[in-house]
């Protein structure tokens, strides 16, 4: 166990080090450009709620909004493996997967330790932004909500890493798996509930988008850190992601030993 | 034929030794992989058939092949591009699975990646990079000292050890991507040495560099496998990497082991010939026969032949009596053409 | 009486204008030839007509959601109806398949093409670079996602009372407008890899940029309108066409729109040339 998470923690290091490599890069990364997204969507619920003349929504206020927008927008950015995802299959596509292959260590623990090491350096500085923002601006956010918020984060990022090792051994069947990522990560963007609170969905539509476990990369610790949800909604939240790591985490599993009876070897 | 004689009594004296099977430490049997691959016939409208209709055809990288390696031989894997030398490399490192036949490596079977297989091996492919681009190789080194559960202080002093040797101890610190080629070929070596594998797979680690480059890696090679004595199976296109580091050599033409033997004995019957290529001041007079196979025309001012070493000599001094000679080159022919001769001659005979 | 002189003029200035129509004709037949060999590379993946549509199926309707929802919750916003809105998104879906079936790989692609030293070769063919770079890759696949926002639009439309058919004329010229403002502002963000080796950033800003002009301009505070009609005209993708044919502003807007493609095209071709005698300066 220690050896196991000293590898991980290994490939996190290794990954942190790499991103402190480019300044600029970093801080555009976890800065800027979640803070335009933010800006944007912040245009329209303005937009909104000044055209309709109204004061709420779903009972919750004008500020409400802009708060979860702002949060969305970085926490969005967080759950998001669409680079790790893309490295990974692009490794076995190219053939630079051998690397790991010959190294007595396993391709999701190898591709998990970096992606979380990554993950913990970028937020660590992002999440500054959004509570700063939110201090600037008066805006109705219960801090002290925040880690167990994150600790949801950190559990839908092993799933989502689970997902990308799906994708990754499907690489060894099938060319141009990365056509296939774009429309599932615009899936799970649409699921997630970056764009607005998944609660203002129509009922059952709502029910439903709310129990699947993608709902944990925004909604759910966006909406609880915004006060829309209740700890134990919250706690639903770890239920759903454990239920859909066991499926796909044997799906994975098969997948990939399969791909390897396969794997031709390419490049190299 | 007296061909035929030479090569069975050359089998029978200076071969392959009988192998002590108590030391093997790679053994295949019948080992062998196919690909398919889909053809495409050329033109738009076969583009459009094939969306529907595709034809697929088997392609045979390895044939089964037996092979058996004991423990500390250095091996190399001699053929040209696309005969089956780097599947028969990723099949017995575990990289990919056979399609018949099976293998056993420090008696693991490899493609089962074992974590105490893997431990205790190690490959390097040339033109790859298996460390960090965009830091410094110490922070890749680290990690794969962690990966490989080794003693990280441990390790540190063994990475310092082999950078002295290799002589790149100042570059430890720098980004994998500001190194040379050469540099960067160092670094990946000592990434592949950390764990001191008993077993090593190299594929064409000089392959690319300059020639300084290429002499300081193949006699730190020489001096490592000397000291350790690991298994060692090596491919190259250089033959100076094979004569220097192996013992035993595997010439694999389509997918078949058609020569397998010491490597002196290929050396000293692969005629090593050279391009010569010269002008000379004036043209000839009248035609010059300047070895048995080659006559130069009356008139002619400039030539390009491939002749056995031992002929340009007094092939020189020939031409050198009849005019001045203005410019001359002479080079070593390439190792592949080497390889196509010595099969066409022979390959026939040792098939059998 | 003819005049010598007036008459080498004439001469010259047809030879002229015959050899300037050639080269025209050269460059548009290197187009069809791009577009061939595109469609011969993608039949290659059979499955990638089908998943491009498919993916970007999902694409609108994650556009659409936002709306969709909002306008649960109210019957206008900023001026649109649930129906306007409707053929604002349609509109947006047929010029973002247009662009996207010509330039976005090309253009996606540039920067590196630039940064890994791919344009030597291309600077020595007799043929305008930027041409060559903007059109070398044409996806074929987007032509289903052209059919499906037709489609889209023409429904969107059936739902406005009262719409006049013959406006849909007017797309004629507002949608080409539009895809060459965006072109011209994606290429212009893209060539700056010629001026800066990473480019990373200016990319995202492109595309932040792509994404305020998949909302109607009415919705952003005045200065950010103001901008996005004028200096960053992305409004022209698809709020001004929508708006255009829903007769909601004048036919000046598009006499603006033609304008300002005009002068964006100069704009990103002026970037270019001059990227170019700086790279080629910088690199020899």
């Amino acid at each position: 166990m220690t050896t196991y998470l000293n590898k991980l923690w290994g490939g996190a290091r290794l990954a942190a080090l790499e991103q402190l490599t480019y300044r600029f890069n970093l801080f555009s990364d976890v800065a800027i450009q979640p803070l335009i997204v933010a800006a944007v969507e912040l245009t329209l619920w303005l937009a909104f709620f000044q055209s309709t003349g109204r004061s709420e929504l779903a009972g919750f206020s004008q500020d409400h909004y802009l708060a979860y927008a702002i949060w969305a927008a970085f926490v969005a950015r967080i759950s998001a493996n669409w680079m790790y995802e893309w490295n990974m299959i692009d490794s076995v596509e190219t053939g630079a997967v051998n690397a790991v292959l010959v190294r007595p260590i396993s391709f999701y623990s190898f591709w998990l330790g970096q992606f979380l090491g990554y993950k913990l350096l970028t937020s660590s500085f992002s999440l500054a932004v959004p509570l700063l923002v939110c201090w600037a601006m008066k805006l109705p956010v219960q801090i002290e909500r925040l880690p167990l918020a994150l600790l949801l984060v950190v559990f839908y990022l092993i799933f989502v890493h689970t997902i990308a090792v799906i994708m990754a051994s499907m690489a060894f069947f099938f060319n141009r798996v990365h056509h296939v990522t774009v429309a599932k990560n615009i899936t799970l963007w649409m699921l997630g509930g970056e764009f607005f609170p998944l609660d203002i969905l129509p009922e059952n539509l709502r029910e439903f988008m709310i129990a699947l476990p993608f709902s944990s990369a925004v909604f759910r610790p966006v909406g609880y850190l915004t006060g829309r949800l209740t700890t134990e909604q919250l706690g639903e939240g770890f239920v759903s992601i454990a239920i859909g790591q066991v499926i796909l985490g044997s799906l994975a599993f098969v997948l990939w030993r399969a791909g390897r009876r396969r794997y031709s070897g390419t490049g190299a | 034929m007296s061909d035929l004689e030479t090569n069975s009594h050359h089998r029978a004296k200076s071969g392959v030794r009988p192998i002590d099977k108590s030391r093997l430490s790679i053994q295949a049997m019948g080992l062998g992989r196919d690909f398919v691959t889909y053809k495409k016939p050329e033109g738009l409208l076969n583009s459009i058939k094939g969306l529907w209709n595709r034809k697929y055809e088997t392609k045979v990288a390895l044939q089964p092949t037996h092979l058996e390696l004991e423990q500390g031989q250095i091996i190399g894997l001699v053929g040209s591009n696309g005969a089956g030398k780097t599947t028969l490399l990723k099949l017995l490192s575990g990289l990919i699975h056979p399609t018949h036949g099976d293998a056993r490596v420090l008696g693991h079977q490899p493609w089962k990646r074992e974590a105490a297989f893997l431990r205790r091996i190690s490959i390097l492919l040339g033109q790859k990079n298996q460390l960090w681009w965009d830091l410094p190789p110490a922070d890749s080194y680290d990690l794969l000292a962690r990966i490989y559960e080794l003693d990280r202080t441990q390790a540190r002093k063994r990475v310092q050890e082999l950078a002295e040797m290799l002589g790149c101890r100042d570059q430890l610190l720098t980004q994998l991507r500001r190194l040379s080629l050469g540099e960067r070929m160092k670094m990946e070596l000592i990434g592949a040495l950390l764990h001191e594998p008993e077993v090593m797979f190299l594929d064409e680690p000089t392959i690319g560099l300059d020639i300084v480059a290429q002499n300081s890696i193949r006699e730190f090679l020489a001096t490592y496998v000397r000291d350790r004595r690991p298994t060692v199976i090596l491919t190259s296109h250089y033959m100076d990497d094979i004569s220097l580091l192996a013992d035993r050599l595997l010439l694999i033409s389509k997918g078949r082991i058609v020569y397998d033997g010491q490597v002196d004995d290929f050396m000293s019957r692969a005629e090593t010939r050279q391009t010569l290529s010269l002008k000379i001041l004036q043209p000839l007079s009248e035609d010059l026969q300047l070895t048995a196979d080659h006559r130069i025309a009356a008139g002619s001012r400039s030539l390009s032949i491939e002749i056995p070493s031992q002929q340009i000599g007094p092939a020189l001094q020939k031409l050198l009596a009849v005019s001045p000679i203005q410019d001359i080159k002479i080079e070593e022919v390439e190792f592949e053409d080497i390889i196509r001769d010595f099969l066409e001659g022979r390959h026939d005979h040792l098939s059998q | 009486m003819s005049n010598p002189a007036t008459d080498t003029l004439t001469h010259r200035w047809s030879t002229r204008v015959v050899h300037e129509v050639r080269d025209l004709a050269k460059h548009f037949a290197l187009v069809g030839a791009f577009a061939r060999v595109s469609l011969m590379s993608e039949l290659e993946y059979r499955f990638n007509f089908a998943v491009r549509i498919f993916t970007d199926v999902i694409w609108y309707m994650a556009q659409l959601s936002v709306f969709e929802v909002l306008f649960r919750h109210t019957d206008s916003l900023s001026g649109w109806t649930l129906e306007t809105m409707r053929v604002f998104m349609g509109v947006l879906f047929l010029t973002d398949s247009i662009y996207m079936m010509l330039f976005s790989e090309n253009l996606d692609r540039l920067s590196d093409r630039i940064r890994r030293g791919d344009l030597d070769l291309l600077l020595v063919k007799p043929v305008s670079s930027q041409w060559m770079l903007s059109f070398q890759k044409i996806s074929v696949a987007y032509f289903g996602n052209f059919i499906i926002s037709a489609v889209w639009l023409g429904w969107s439309l059936m739902q406005v009372p009262g719409f006049d058919w013959w406006r849909l004329l007017w797309l004629l010229i507002c949608v080409p407008c539009g895809v060459i403002v965006v072109y011209a502002i994606r290429f212009s963000t893209a060539s700056t890899a010629l001026y800066f080796t990473k480019a990373d950033a200016i990319n995202y800003i492109w595309y932040q940029l792509y994404r305020l002009g998949t909302r109607p301009d009415t919705v952003y505070p005045k200065f950010l309108r103001y901008a996005v009609l004028s200096v960053l005209p992305i409004a022209f993708l698809a709020s001004v066409p929508a708006q255009v044919i829903l007769n909601r502003t004048g036919s000046e807007m598009v006499l603006w729109g033609i304008a300002l493609a005009a002068m964006m095209l100069a704009v990103s071709s002026f970037i270019w040339k001059t990227g170019l005698k700086r790279y080629a300066s910088a690199s020899s």
